[in-house]
């Protein structure tokens, strides 16, 4: 019984900085909007409805603090983030993704495609290397020419003289 | 008469070669997204976005539109085959349908779907065609105070129907107009929120946020379990008997009146119309303790509302130019894209586009109705892909559909941040849809209101001179404060209930 008041009191916890973390959202955009021009001698300034919404989205910030802090309004229990394993598959995914598109403009789209596809088909994804190996090259390559080729989007070339000089 | 008249112009447009060709990649792209885990309906037609840039708007509209109505068949066939519906709306069809693939009888449930959703989007078509003169000439009437006095109602009753707390659909609604603040002010022309990046300037562009709201961040849910195949159920004849057609008639026809009338309110999702749909069926039939063990009546009725829904839904975006749903928002962000306003005007100054869109509705039906009977094999097997390896796919599609908006690796990390946050927001309950609709619909709100204060030099007694708008921002109050009116009333029955006591 404990057990589960405590893990109850925990997901409460979480709520309760979550709606925290609106509340400073919210005084942020006040903040912002505050600067901007509220109202001019023709109507609203482009600092009107930002300082509004910033106002609104606090005082709703605080009723949803009020509602999770009361004992009716307690949270569900559950967790936030998942297992160990789950975090770990969750940030490998996050970290890649954010990885592979730091490493576009310095090995090209193609490369860096190439080894987004292949870590994720080989670590979270769990599939064969051969198949692995065969989707990311394809994936890669195939991508870049669809949308290279076929609808003109202009995709980063690799800023690495021996990768350019290879195409990628 | 006029509106026959125009229709049959619509169709000389959407039975051109290219936008036929258009409207079957919609189809089956759409019907792919039904059918693939982890990528709604918002998601989808947000990442597929980019690839019409090349595109006539037309042929945009019409393919993006094949899509999302595509992907209401295609959620049939998990939930069928898998007891997991694709998407939303098809959740209420695992009753009966697995029942009846457990039974041997997936094919014949899978054949009445279609059919049904055949109907019932072609049931809701006319109703647009019908509608479209009487609701245009309408909205011509408003001006910005009218406008957006429309847009309040619309995302109140959005708001009103999102989700368990009042509270949070707001706090949503809210975040997303001030996204939405984010770029150059749409009057004055100076720079908001922009923190002197220029990749700011013209605002955070709505296909990375929503692509990260709803695809990556359902990729990142998925991804905390391992990831592992599915087993399908064996597939049996598609060929129904008589009794079950009998069966069905009445199921489809309730079915498609329920889902175009629904999808005319803004906020409502397309699975009230098929859980409302599922209630109706049970209601009238003589067996409804029957009902989760395999009666057709359950697959019929909910399939076709949630088929006709999603093109009903489409009602209010082309005459009034206010979306019904997220997804329906983000066609409208399509259409801005392609540089069309969809409302009244569309009808006035393109004609073609309103007309050819609207024709090619009956076009995707059919072809969605070709895909989904005899080419069924197909999207079984596309079911048994393993989804450690399909995830990976989604993911390269995502990124280079955020780069491509704007050919710029910033959108990217745009994407990963609000997959980040919608993966926060799902695990803390709060419901999304607000977001996409106040996010789009942002910058107009803001602008009929400002256009207004301009005309009457500040003076908020402008919005009370009008009749129409009185009465639509009342009708937005009623909405949004009876709920606290309704928590009150309860706490007043706890307190005397324990005073009782």
């Amino acid at each position: 019984m404990r057990g589960i008041l405590e893990q109850g009191e925990g997901m409460q916890r979480i709520h309760q900085g979550a709606a925290l973390c609106f509340v400073a959202f919210s005084v942020f955009v006040v903040w912002e909007a505050w600067n901007l021009e509220y109202y001019t001698p023709l109507g609203p300034g482009p600092g009107f409805f930002p300082l509004w919404l910033g106002a609104v989205m606090g005082g709703l910030s605080v009723l949803w603090l009020a509602q999770v802090s009361s004992r009716r309004g307690r949270p569900k229990e559950g967790a936030l983030l998942p297992e160990r394993d789950g975090r770990v598959r969750l940030l490998s995914v996050l970290g890649s993704m954010v990885a592979a598109t730091l490493l576009m403009d310095v090995l090209g789209f193609q490369s860096a495609m190439f080894l987004l596809l292949l870590f994720l088909l080989l670590i979270p994804g769990r599939q064969r290397l051969w198949l692995t190996l065969v989707v990311a090259l394809l994936g890669s390559v195939g991508i870049y020419h669809l949308f290279g080729s076929y609808l003109d989007v202009q995709l980063p070339k690799a800023s690495l003289s021996l990768l350019a000089r290879l195409g990628l | 008469m006029e509106a026959l008249q125009n229709l049959l112009m619509g169709f000389t447009v959407a039975l051109a070669p290219q936008n036929l060709l258009f409207a079957f990649l919609g189809s089956v792209l759409g019907t792919a997204i039904g059918v693939l885990p982890g990528v709604g309906p918002v998601a989808g037609v947000a990442m597929l976005i980019p690839l019409t840039f090349q595109m006539s708007p037309t042929g945009a509209i019409i393919m993006l539109t094949a899509l999302f109505y595509g992907t209401q068949y295609g959620g049939t066939i998990t939930s069928i085959l898998l007891n997991v519906p694709g998407e939303a709306a098809s959740a209420i069809t695992c009753l009966d349908g697995y029942a009846m693939a457990k039974q041997g009888r997936a094919g014949v449930a899978l054949s009445i779907a279609a059919i049904g959703s055949f109907v019932g989007g072609t049931i809701a078509t006319i109703a647009l065609v019908l509608a479209a003169g009487p609701l245009t000439r309408m909205a011509l009437q408003f001006g910005p105070v009218e406008f957006f006095a429309l847009i309040v109602l619309g995302l109140s009753l959005l708001m009103g129907l999102a989700g368990k707390s009042m509270v949070k659909a707001l706090m949503m609604g809210i975040f997303g107009l001030i996204l939405a603040m984010v770029g150059m002010d749409p009057v004055r022309g100076l720079p908001r929120f922009t923190f002197g990046r220029m990749e700011f300037m013209d605002g955070i562009g709505f296909v990375p946020v929503i692509m990260g709201l709803f695809g990556l961040a359902e990729i990142l849910v998925n991804t905390e379990e391992k990831l592992t195949s599915v087993s399908v159920a064996k597939m049996s004849s598609l060929v129904p008997g008589k009794k079950e057609i009998g069966d069905s008639v009445g199921p489809i026809l309730r079915g498609s009146v329920i889902g175009t009338l629904l999808g005319l309110v803004p906020g409502m999702t397309g699975s009230a119309s098929s859980f409302l749909s599922y209630i109706a069926e049970k209601k009238v039939s003589k067996y409804p303790d029957r009902f989760g063990t395999g009666m057709i009546e359950g697959v019929a009725g909910p399939e076709t509302a949630n088929n006709a829904h999603a093109n009903g839904a489409l009602i209010p975006l082309f005459t009034l130019g206010i979306p019904a749903s997220p997804t329906v928002a983000v066609i409208m962000g399509a259409f801005m894209m392609h540089g069309l306003i969809p409302g009244p005007f569309l009808f006035k100054e393109h004609a073609d586009v309103a007309w050819g869109v609207i024709a090619s509705f009956y076009v995707g039906n059919v072809i969605l109705l070709i895909l989904n009977l005899p080419l069924i094999g197909i999207w079984v097997k596309i079911l048994k892909i393993p989804y450690g390896l399909l995830f990976a796919v989604i993911v390269a599609f995502m990124m280079v559909g955020a780069y491509s908006v704007s050919n710029s690796t910033f959108d990217i990390l745009v994407m990963v941040l609000f997959g980040i946050v919608g993966y926060l927001l799902r695990k803390l309950d709060f419901p999304l849809a607000p977001i996409v609709l106040t996010l789009i619909l942002g910058p107009l709100m803001e602008r009929s209101l400002r256009t207004a204060l301009d005309m009457s030099q500040g003076d908020f007694g402008i919005i009370f001179e009008s009749p129409i708008a009185v009465v639509l921002l009342s009708l937005a109050a009623v909405i949004l404060v009876a709920p606290a009116f309704r928590f009150f009333r309860k706490k007043t029955e706890t307190l005397s209930g324990e005073e009782g006591a």
